[in-house]
């Protein structure tokens, strides 16, 4: 019978209408995804081995970049800041998200708002503040006892406050999903408090401290914003390669630091992406969610710790926005709108600013629907196993690769002599690919996660039903997904804001950006407008979270019909 | 004999090294209800899958109403399907979920209100139109879930364990309404279950399937009582399964005791297994007046109602086991208790025989 299945002809499943349509959109999204990241990526790394003239000189480049101390000091000087940095922010954050999960205190909602609220700025702010609290005319200089906040000391301080928000989100999401079991049972064994804690509490979020250190490192050490505008002259990496293309032209050793930024980032994804596995797997589907009960002594100590980082992070921002207002400091503390009226800074305008938004709104509509259409083909449409394979691993890279690298790799492929697409360069859409690409792993896994909830088999029926899978994607797919396309769209835009890394190597005259704004604006010496720059920016963002607030409750109310 | 339906041949499904269906062929008639029956894993939603282009089968054919369709692409072959899960489109109506296949056609509004209100009436929810699925119970839902793939009348209806998500008595009402339904209909109808009361109680024909593979083809009594292999033996319904000695003619040693039954031969003195069903042993009491009979002892008797279980052993049995079933209210006649010793009759067309060791250890 063997040798008779074996004889007969492999069936070769005929494409229909549907299958050919998935195919061909599926293809297309492999092309974009391509050209906006693959292909610049790989011609960076031929650029590391190469001179300036394009000739082959293996590692030559290399080799000039551990001769030079000046250069190469850089990876001690960001590793060790960026460790640093990262235990202060998991410590920190580890008690916030603690304080917020595992005790009684009041106002959770509040201190959740705070905590949260670096995410709608731009690093750069939170630098721009720390230089009007400790800089040379600093409020609060002397609490430096004479260090200078112009290095590492600000590095760390700028970087604690800006990745605090995104170690709290991995960290809460561990400590919220508890197994009261687990309490009792520890509990009824006797153990002690401390001992519950550690076998308990820390090993239960294990894989979520492993993952939000991780991530935070990797934030950290591919930051720009932070050690461009207090690092002095500290170098770091990130700073350097900015240095070597913008400030000298030598887009060959951006492309070696390039190379090294990567290496931190990727073994960090790697790490990020087992982590987030074992803390999925971690949890069985019979956990009992755990309550915490008043205990006075520790709901004390919580509030403490809760009060101490939202008044920090409060004080940064608020410094941010007084020295915007302030008429001029630190000699007239007057209030005044005039630095918002940018005509006079050097490096900012109001056309900037609506570059900015132009920019974010682009980013927001195009990126979620080519993010949305992707993880569709990816999760669910029948054809071309290896293609969606494929295009589900393209979507991943992005997030191992830090936005400076992505920026000079779009300037190398882009900017090419023989390009096709040579004529995007400096225009606004290459900055919208540009965006898109640098965040579109977090938004591909958002859509995927609302795709996987979905019932595996409305394809299934839609076919059966002969109706074409465009069709239930626009009246089943769509709608039930809504609030994760909203949450991605609201994710790429206050990004689109915020961002500096990827942008600061793309703008042109034309299409200059609000964040790159202040990044000028404070290089010339506007430290003031550059804070204004930087609120506008924040008061953008929130205002936009309102609306999207607002947008999905409303959705929300609307649909509570169907929903369960 | 018409041609049939549907013609499955040959097919083989492999995922990469591993074969998930191995040349399985079927014909379907037109109009049958056949359940497919088979421990978890045994490839009975693959063979579905294949059958409706979900996933093309490797190897093989399938042949619908004369049309080879084994290559096709699911929208140009002709069925309808219902999952264990309802796969019901959360964010519309029952009404527009019902309506979802007949909007494609372009019919006139009118007529597909008729159809839906048609269909709605058919499952027993006239008012639900307007309701949303998470409104209804998981019964409901299946039940609108089997119009919405009734609505453009297929061909062919596809059911994957549509009942395995419901309680047992929802169970039972919705069984027998889908079958009232496929019987009203004459829709050509595959159900899969790993239930055996289920496909016993539905199906016009069940094929039982393992590990890919078919192992019996046949009407529900078929299957019962004449199965084909010691598996099908052993996986529908309560059966012994006892070793024998074929002393032939048609005769058997089992334990000490000699039974006739109606068997092909066997080399004298091979080993062989009997199948007797437990409700076909008739226990006689004192009285002992058939040709196959023979003496054991009560070794324990469990009261579940309608009947006792009697587990017998010791006597002509020896070693041996045996599990029967007697009617509560013989056994009420026959006064049976524990440790007692009693004759048992056996039939002979109700034992057979199968090749010891062959298909199951
Ligand atoms: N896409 C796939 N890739 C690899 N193996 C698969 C795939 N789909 C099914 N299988 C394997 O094929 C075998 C048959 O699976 P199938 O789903 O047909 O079983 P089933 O009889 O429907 O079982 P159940 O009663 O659990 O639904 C299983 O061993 C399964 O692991
Ligand atoms: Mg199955």
């Amino acid at each position: 019978m063997a040798e008779l299945a074996l004889a007969a002809p492999r069936v070769r499943p005929r494409p229909g209408r549907d299958e050919r349509l998935m195919g061909g959109a599926l293809a297309l999204v492999a092309l974009y995804l391509i050209v906006t990241l693959l292909a610049p990526l790989l011609l960076m790394l031929a650029k590391s081995v190469q001179d300036r003239d394009g000739a082959w000189v293996g590692l030559a480049n290399f080799s000039a970049y551990f001769g030079n101390p000046a250069l190469s000091g850089a990876i001690g000087n960001s590793l060790w800041v960026s460790a640093l940095s990262t235990l202060i922010v998991i410590a920190l954050a580890f008690g916030y998200a603690y304080a917020l999960h595992r005790s009684r205190i009041p106002f959770r909602g509040f201190f959740r708002l705070v905590a949260l609220l670096p995410l709608l700025a731009p690093s750069l702010l939170p630098a721009i503040a720390l230089v009007y609290l400790f800089g040379n005319q600093g409020a609060l200089k002397g609490w430096l006892f004479g260090e200078s906040i112009y290095g590492p000391i600000g590095i760390v301080i700028g970087s604690v406050f800006w990745t605090f928000p995104h170690a709290l989100l991995i960290l809460g999401a561990a400590l919220a999903t508890a197994d009261a079991r687990l309490y009792e049972a520890s509990d009824s064994l006797g153990a002690s408090r401390w001992r519950t804690f550690t076998t308990v509490t820390l090993s239960g979020a294990r894989y979520g401290l492993i993952g939000a250190a991780f991530v935070v490192f990797t934030l950290i050490i591919t930051d720009f914003g932070v050690p461009k505008v207090i690092g002095g002259p500290f170098n770091m990496l990130a700073t350097d390669i900015y240095k070597q293309v913008v400030g000298q032209q030598n887009f060959q050793m951006g492309a070696v630091v390039s190379l090294l930024l990567l290496l931190p980032a990727l073994l960090a994804f790697l790490v990020e992406r087992w982590a987030q596995r074992r803390q999925v797997a971690g949890l069985s589907s019979r956990a009992v969610p755990y309550r915490p009960k008043p205990r006075r002594s520790r709901d004390l100590v919580a509030l403490a710790l809760a009060v101490a980082v939202a008044a920090m992070i409060l004080g940064i921002l608020g410094m941010a926005a007084f020295a915007s207002l302030a008429k001029l400091w630190p000699y007239d503390l007057g209030l005044s709108l005039r630095h918002y009226d940018f005509s006079a800074a050097d490096g900012g305008s109001w056309a900037s600013y609506g570059n900015s938004l132009r920019l974010a709104l682009y980013t927001a509509l195009f990126g979620s629907l080519v993010v949305f259409v992707g993880a569709y083909l990816v999760e669910k449409s029948r054809v071309a196993r290896p293609l969606r394979t494929a295009v589900h691993l393209l979507a991943l890279i992005p997030m191992a690769v830090p936005g400076m690298v992505l920026g000079l790799a779009y300037i190398f492929f882009f900017n090419a002599r023989g390009n096709p697409l040579n004529f995007l360069y400096g225009g606004m859409a290459l900055l919208v690919l540009a965006t898109i690409a640098h965040f579109y792993t977090v938004s591909h896994l958002t859509a995927l996660t609302a795709l996987k909830q979905l019932d595996p088999e409305f394809e299934a029926v839609s076919a059966a039903l002969k109706t074409p899978f465009y069709r239930t994607f626009w009246r089943v797919t769509m709608p039930l997904c809504l609030p994760a396309i909203l949450d991605i769209a609201m994710y790429l835009f206050i990004n689109a804001m915020t961002t500096v890394s990827a942008v600061v190597f793309l703008y042109s005259p034309d299409t200059a950006l609000a964040s790159v704004a202040v990044l000028n604006m404070d290089d010339a010496g506007d430290t003031a407008p550059a804070a204004a720059m930087a609120m506008l920016i924040v008061v953008t963002c929130a205002g936009a979270k309102l609306l999207h607030l607002s947008l999905s409750r409303w959705l929300l109310h609307r649909t509570q019909a169907w929903r369960r | 004999m018409t041609a049939p339906y549907l013609r499955i041949r040959n097919v083989t499904k492999r995922f990469g090294a591993f074969t998930a269906l191995d040349d399985v062929s079927i014909d379907i008639q037109r109009g049958e209800f056949v359940c497919f029956l088979g421990p978890s894993g045994c490839g009975k939603t693959t063979l579905l899958r294949a059958i409706s282009g979900l996933d093309v089968q490797t190897y093989g054919s399938v042949e619908q109403d004369g049309r080879d369709i084994s290559a096709l692409p699911p929208a140009q072959r002709d069925f309808g399907i219902v999952f264990q899960s309802y796969a019901l489109f959360q964010n519309l109506t029952v009404a527009a979920n019902i309506a979802y296949g007949l909007e494609n056609r372009k019919r006139p509004k009118a007529e597909i209100q008729r159809r839906v209100a048609e269909l709605l009436e058919l499952i027993g929810l006239p008012d639900s139109g307007p309701k949303y699925p998470g409104q209804l119970s998981g019964g409901q839902q299946q039940r609108v879930a089997l119009a919405r793939a009734l609505a453009v009348s297929p061909g062919l209806l596809l059911l994957d364990e549509p009942l395995s998500a419901l309680d047992a008595k929802v169970r039972a009402h919705l069984r027998d309404e889908i079958k009232t339904l496929q019987r009203r209909l004459g829709v050509t109808t595959i159900m899969i279950t790993h239930d055996q009361e289920e496909a016993i109680g539905m199906a016009d024909r069940i094929v039982v399937m393992r590990d890919g593979r078919i192992e019996q083809i046949g009407a529900p009594l078929e299957i019962y009582h004449r199965p084909a292999n010691l598996f099908v033996a052993e996986f529908i319904g309560a059966m012994n399964l006892v070793p024998a000695t074929w002393i032939g003619p048609n005769a058997i040693r089992l334990g000490a005791a000699r039974l006739t039954c109606e068997a092909e031969s066997y080399a004298p003195g091979a080993a062989v297994r009997a199948a007797v069903r437990p409700e076909d042993i008739i226990c006689t009491g004192r009285a002992n007046g058939h040709a196959n009979s023979f003496q054991a002892e009560v070794r324990e008797l469990e009261f579940v109602g309608p009947f006792f279980w009697l587990s017998l052993g010791g006597g002509e049995l020896g070693e041996h086991r045996l599990r029967a079933q007697l009617p509560s209210q013989r056994a009420r006649e026959l006064d049976l208790r524990a440790r007692d010793t009693t004759h048992l009759h056996i039939p002979a067309q109700n034992i057979r025989l199968f090749p010891q060791g062959v298909g199951h250890g």
